[in-house]
């Protein structure tokens, strides 16, 4: 029900939207520009390339309102849109998103070392800053983004099955960074 | 498998956004839709310039069918009018005496006899010149009618090269028709020429007489 009343809100404005209508467009911005901005920027790990990423797909996501059929919050469809920039311009920049697979051969069966540790947020997101971006791609698309694996998968052109080992490898590694972090303060 | 991590960031998910992206990108996103809206809306304003002009019944599809078919009739036009006044320039210079056939026949028969076009052009250049000659005695000789005679001889010539020329694409033996054609132009010089040299005579002998004329009034009278 929430939902639906929820949508209804957004639907007013992204109507106004397909008019044409410059303030409505500025009213979707001023919602979800930060939040789409943070998602490209964890992606990209990078602060203009997230920018062009946010102009590009705003200016997408205004030009294919057509085609935003009602069916999820006009929030996810954005960040569709994002996520798929963002990855395309690390594609760019790199050529393979996921390469690191075969690095970690010998992989530490998962410990929860971490549980004493107290955990910051600006801990944490450093953290996943300093990540490679194979796996920081594919930590913040899950951990962040709420993608399941499945999703990250049709994302990044990988199977399921590959996005969720690159998960657990990203989360350990994260993990090594934060302990590193830490026990050097 | 509980995740630890994942539960933290769930809990602390509005603290990891804490970028915020220049405040002027908005603006930069609004002119780039300014333009490719202005891109987009390019052909519409100006069907629009023709609807105001030609009265507002015509809807927008239509009136870009009807700038489509503008322009292919001006090009035409132009076409029509570039390739009429160049075969109205070219034939000028022949069309006076020799070529008095038509356009269209034209292009044919000197597609059989592409030299004939040479011939005629450095033919009808010379009986040119001497035609000027001749009409500036004539300004003078205002009393002559051999003068005319000569025009109908000139214009018999000119029926029965006409002829020749039609004969050109008919006979097979063009040669013999070209031969004819070609001394059909010379006779016409020639004719010009004894024209031109009784005329001389005259105009001498005239001279001669520039002071016995009066003589002869004076006694006459």
């Amino acid at each position: 029900m929430e939902k639906g009343t929820f949508q209804d809100v957004n639907a007013q404005v992204v109507q106004r939207c397909r008019e044409g209508d410059n303030r409505a467009q500025y009213e979707l911005y001023k919602l979800y520009s930060k939040a789409m901005f943070n998602v490209s920027m964890r992606i990209t790990n990078d602060y203009a390339e997230s920018e062009d990423v946010l102009q590009e797909a705003f200016i997408s996501a205004f030009k294919n309102l057509h085609s935003y059929k009602a069916e999820a919050s006009f929030g996810s469809w954005l960040k569709r849109i994002v996520i798929n920039a963002s990855v395309n311009a690390v594609r760019k920049r790199r050529s393979e998103l996921v390469p690191l697979e075969d690095r970690m051969a010998g992989d530490i069966a998962d410990e929860d070392y971490d549980d004493d540790t107290e955990w910051q947020v600006e801990q944490v997101r450093r953290a996943i800053q300093r990540l490679p971006d194979g796996y920081r791609v594919v930590l913040s698309l899950y951990l962040l983004e709420g993608l399941d694996h499945a999703e990250i998968g049709e994302v990044l052109g990988i199977s399921e099955s590959t996005s969720k080992s690159q998960y657990s490898r990203a989360r350990k590694k994260l993990l090594e960074i934060m302990k590193d972090t830490h026990s050097m303060a | 498998m509980k995740d630890r991590l994942k539960d933290f960031v769930s809990e602390n998910r509005e603290d990891f956004d804490m970028f915020e992206p220049r405040p002027e990108l908005w603006q930069e996103i609004c002119t780039e839709l300014k333009t490719q809206q202005a891109q987009k809306e390019k052909p519409r304003k100006e069907a629009k310039v023709i609807s105001i002009n030609f009265g507002d019944r015509l809807n927008f599809a239509a009136d870009f069918m009807f700038m489509r078919v503008a322009a292919t009739i001006v090009l035409l036009l132009a076409c029509g009018i570039t390739l009429w006044t160049v075969k109205k320039n070219n034939p000028a210079v022949t069309n006076t005496l020799a070529a008095t056939t038509e356009t269209g026949e034209q292009a044919s028969v000197y597609q059989m006899a592409p030299e004939l076009a040479e011939v005629e052009v450095y033919y009808t250049s010379q009986i040119n010149s001497k035609r000027e000659e001749l009409s500036e005695y004539d300004l003078k000789v205002l009393g002559l009618d051999e003068t005319r005679e000569i025009d109908s001889e000139l214009a018999r010539l000119d029926s029965s090269y006409t002829r020749l020329k039609d004969q050109l694409q008919t006979t097979p033996n063009t040669d013999q028709v070209m031969a004819a054609m070609i001394r059909n132009l010379q006779i016409r010089i020639e004719v010009l020429n004894r024209q031109l040299e009784v005329l001389k005579k005259i105009e001498a002998i005239k001279e001669q007489d520039t002071t016995e004329p009066q003589n002869n009034e004076t006694t006459t009278i």
